[in-house]
């Protein structure tokens, strides 16, 4: 088509968005802005790119659905990268369904795998499995390969299920050699460490353990009564007591469980459970009370004996009792650990993220900022929260393949 | 106005290397296209190529009987097509918006793609001697036999028309199949127009009507 978009776009292709820009920097046609918004979101300034990526898709005629889709496509990354999860679900979706239907798989694909990523992120982990079952089942460019790749492994990671969250990143590994990007490689690197990285503590009889992925997932068939703080549950091999909805009978549990096989005072369990500084008369009796709804819901799993100071926990037909709990234990750990992907946040995709209002996650985020754990930066809607980068999963940008030259 | 379905008669390529055809252009001979940072001498009849000249090439390539001309950015390149070395340059009309290229009757002819326009170009100068409208996004451009055709492309859409040089109205209109694009076009001086295929590294020819 036309000579400088061909020479612009062959630039972009070569890894040059400087040389890119130099030839459309001028110009305000929409193949122009959109390879402008290419280049921009390549050299990082993502706030113009998505500017420049909305203007192209505007200005394209109502004949080039194809290359407005493309557009679309390619805000719908930089929105995912800026953790702007309120950005338009449907309009992506159309987007995914213009370029299936005219041929362009490799780029509905990507579309795909950017609205699976972004139901992993917010922990609709059936949903995301579901939308990578729905595409095409089409050779994909190695690129896109490695994208599926992280995206299963982030889903069997969320699912405990270490060795199909292996399987995966070798896949990826492999196929981020083929497509020669280092970016991608550190990726999956990245998504590797988390494989090698403790991912909660075990405690037992007092003292405690590091244990990775693996280890969790072997804890499954472990004939010991598990309390397990993921998920508020108590459970031993397939019978399990949720305790989500009672935050009091779920800490009076933990603390009986991590103080096996000794008793805990009256004190303790008061301290832990209420809050209480100074257990007086009317706690005493709210704790005898407590420990009766316990002991109900607890029936299948466990008893719980009066002591002399308090109460101990009398596991049936196991002899170990462990506590699953956190890597680190912040009060604000669900916030932090969103956070820990090394990506800035808004306050508002926290909160659509962890299901809780807006206001509940500014006060977490207030806390955690006085305490210099998660740093912000800009103002207003544009505010954006972070922690120190560690390893995370899929945060990089691909942007759609742009055959700008067709 | 004559309406109908364009009759591919042959398909050249994808050639190992190419990515996208841009400009096409006939030399008596062998057909020549621009792929980027090549011009591609192409045998008709073998369906290989002969040689490559190491040229910037962008869009739209023309021949004027000794010389190649070619676009680059938003420049035409006049390239000695015995050595392939560039003589000169002069400036593109469309500054870079510049598409379609061909000679005849002593100008340029040079298709301004998404203005929808036709410039006749001063080949020493660059200067715009007249512009003729068109109402489609205009890809390559080609004279043969006092007719002045050119390709379109638009969306998902490409045809060829034959249109009033003077007007701009399209006389006849050649439908290409859905997903073939048209990103350059030659005549061969007969019953054959050569088209760049864009994307697909494809150059097709497909069958000029006869004149009743």
């Amino acid at each position: 088509m036309e000579s400088l978009i061909t020479a612009a776009a062959r630039a972009l292709e070569a890894g040059d968005p400087l040389g890119a820009l130099n030839r459309v920097a001028l110009r305000n046609d929409a193949p122009s802005l959109a390879l402008r918004g290419i280049a921009m979101a390549q050299l990082g300034d993502l706030a113009k790119a998505k500017a420049l990526l909305r203007s192209a898709a505007r200005a394209f005629g109502p004949r080039e659905a194809v290359a407005r889709a493309r557009c679309v496509v390619a805000e719908a990354e930089i929105a995912l990268v800026l953790r702007d999860l309120n950005w338009p679900v449907k309009a992506l979706a159309a987007a995914r369904a213009t370029l299936e239907k005219h041929g362009d798989l490799a780029n509905a694909a990507h579309a795909g795998h950017i609205e699976a990523r972004r139901l992993l992120l917010l922990g609709r982990i059936d949903e995301a499995e579901r939308t990578l079952a729905e595409l095409a089942a089409s050779p994909l460019p190695p690129a896109s390969q490695v994208v599926r790749e992280l995206i299963v492994a982030g889903i069997a990671i969320r699912r405990v299920r270490t060795k199909d969250a292996r399987d995966a990143l070798a896949r990826a590994a492999k196929a981020a050699r083929l497509a020669k990007i280092p970016t991608l490689l550190a990726e999956v690197d990245s998504a590797n460490l988390i494989l090698n990285t403790p991912a909660a503590r075990l405690i037992v009889r007092g003292d405690e353990h590091p244990l990775l992925l693996g280890e969790v997932e072997r804890l499954a068939t472990s004939t010991a009564l598990v309390v397990d703080t993921f998920h508020h549950v108590v459970r031993r091999q397939g019978t399990a007591v949720s305790l989500g909805t009672r935050p009091v009978l779920f800490a009076l549990a933990r603390t009986l469980a991590q103080a096996w096989p000794a008793d805990v005072s009256r004190e303790i369990l008061i301290a832990g459970a209420f809050r209480a500084k100074h257990a007086d008369e009317s706690h005493r009796a709210r704790l005898r009370v407590e420990i009766g709804r316990l002991r109900t819901h607890l029936k299948p799993l466990a008893d719980i004996s009066a002591t002399k100071q308090g109460f101990v926990l009398a596991p049936r037909k196991t002899r170990d009792v462990l506590v699953l709990a956190r890597p680190v234990e912040e009060k604000h750990a669900t916030v932090l650990a969103f956070l820990s992907d090394g990506e800035p946040w808004s306050s508002s995709a926290l909160a659509l993220a962890l299901g809780t209002s807006p206001r509940t996650v500014q006060r977490a985020l207030d806390e955690l900022a006085r305490s210099n754990k998660v740093q912000s930066f800009g103002h207003g809607r544009a505010r954006r929260w972070m922690t120190p980068p560690v390893p995370g999963f899929p945060t990089g940008l691909l942007l759609p393949g742009l055959p700008l030259k067709t | 106005m004559k309406r109908s379905t364009a009759e591919i008669v042959r398909e050249y390529g994808p050639f190992p290397g190419v990515e996208a055809v841009h400009g096409v252009s006939y030399d008596g001979a062998h057909v020549w296209f621009a792929s980027g940072d090549k011009l591609n001498e192409l045998d008709p009849d073998s369906g290989k190529i002969a040689r490559s000249i190491d040229v910037a090439a962008h869009a739209g390539t023309a021949f004027d009987g000794r010389h190649l001309f070619q676009i680059a950015e938003d420049r035409i390149q006049k390239i000695d097509a015995a050595t392939g070395q560039v003589l000169t340059t002069i400036p593109a009309p469309g500054g870079g918006g510049d598409s379609g290229l061909a000679w005849a009757e002593g100008s340029l002819w040079v298709g301004q793609y998404r203005e929808r326009k036709i410039h006749q170009v001063d080949p020493d100068t660059g200067t715009v001697v007249r512009t003729i409208e068109s109402n489609r996004f205009v890809t390559g451009v080609t004279w043969v036999d006092g007719e002045l055709w050119h390709g379109t492309w638009e969306g998902e859409d490409s045809d060829v028309r034959r249109i009033d040089p003077d007007t701009g109205k399209v006389l006849e209109q050649l439908d290409m199949p859905e997903g073939t694009m048209v990103s350059g076009l030659e005549s061969d001086g007969g019953d054959r127009l050569f088209c760049g295929g864009g994307a697909s590294g494809k150059v097709r020819a497909i069958r000029r009507p006869k004149r009743g």
